[in-house]
């Protein structure tokens, strides 16, 4: 009974010792956001070099748009954002006057990023701090792939989460006063 | 009927074929613990995706254009065809990534006969700098 106790103690002890490179990797990476939570503050540089902040669009309803001109899917659904930036910029929502997107762009190079933009005729608000997969942004709101978009209200409340497609039509139409 | 073959032909579309064998796959895990033992012979580690975020990796830019393939000719003129050549993007999951069938192509048309693929299965992000492991410092 008790070589049996000893095995069971030993069994736990080896168990919590296995465990540990699991939390300790899930330490270094933060959770994803869901709707309810506040959307954390971000600061980062436009392409002319100077720092636009996610509060600066408070008011507004504002689509966060994680992506990068490397990421081929990111590219297909840049004319999807520009329809939606177009039909809902100027109208008011229950949660907000007008509508803005804030692209924050992983890419790491710069040339590529403004080609990427100009290619796709990106007129909406523009932000990267050029640091890939390794920027803050991508860390603070535990982005693990792009793209990857979150809907906020006037507040910067986070209302949706990854609309894609027809979905953020339809979530952004719903919105409408 | 119809339907079915459509969505099966969108499936085929969405995902790229699978060019490698398991036995090319070297798991993060093993290529960490290796860089930070730093014992020789250390494998040579590419990048053929948009950044050499992994230590000691270079950079042949992503292997997609024409551009960067000739990069990656060039860094691998140097080599001898029996060195252990380890290439990975992490831009994305394997099967939407651009940049690692053309550089495992490469590899086998210049006959290097240990070439590998890092197995990133979801991204860099994820699989290697959320696990803490080694990063090239900027």
């Amino acid at each position: 009974m008790m070589v049996r106790v000893n095995r069971l103690l030993l069994s736990v002890f080896l168990l919590s010792f296995s465990t540990l490179p699991f939390f300790a990797n899930n330490a270094l990476a933060q959770a994803a956001l869901t709707v309810g939570d506040k959307a954390p503050e971000l600061s980062l540089p436009s392409p002319k070099g100077d720092s636009v902040s996610l509060q600066s669009l408070r008011g507004r309803v504002v689509l966060i748009d994680f992506w990068a001109s490397w990421c081929a899917p990111c590219i297909q659904e840049q004319p999807v954002l520009a329809a939606i930036y177009k039909k809902y910029k100027h109208r008011n929502f229950k949660s907000g006057k007008g509508f803005e997107i804030y692209g924050v762009s992983l890419d790491n190079k710069k040339e590529r990023w403004l080609a990427a933009i100009k290619k796709s005729k990106i007129t909406w608000t523009q932000v990267s701090d050029l640091k890939f997969w390794n920027s803050k942004a991508a860390k603070i709101y535990g982005i693990e792939e792009l793209p990857y978009n979150l809907l906020i209200d006037e507040n910067g409340t986070v209302i949706a989460v990854n609309l894609h497609g027809d979905e953020m039509e339809r979530t952004l139409s719903e919105l409408v006063q | 009927m119809i339907i079915v073959m459509t969505i099966r032909f969108q499936a085929m579309a969405q995902s790229q074929p699978v060019t490698w064998t398991v036995e090319q796959l070297v798991s993060p895990e093993a290529l960490a613990e290796r860089i930070n033992a730093n014992k020789a012979p250390l494998p040579l580690v590419i990048s053929v995706g948009p950044s050499a975020l992994i230590k000691g990796s270079v950079d042949a830019g992503e292997a997609h254009e024409k551009a960067s393939i000739s990069q990656l000719k060039s860094i691998l003129a140097k080599e001898s065809k029996n060195r252990e050549v380890i290439i990975y993007c992490g831009c994305c999951p394997f099967a939407k990534c651009p940049n690692v069938r053309p550089a495992l192509a490469l590899l086998k048309d210049l006959k290097f006969s240990d070439a590998k693929l890092l197995n990133l299965e979801k991204n860099v992000k994820t699989d290697w700098i959320d696990k803490g492991y080694p990063v090239n410092e900027k």
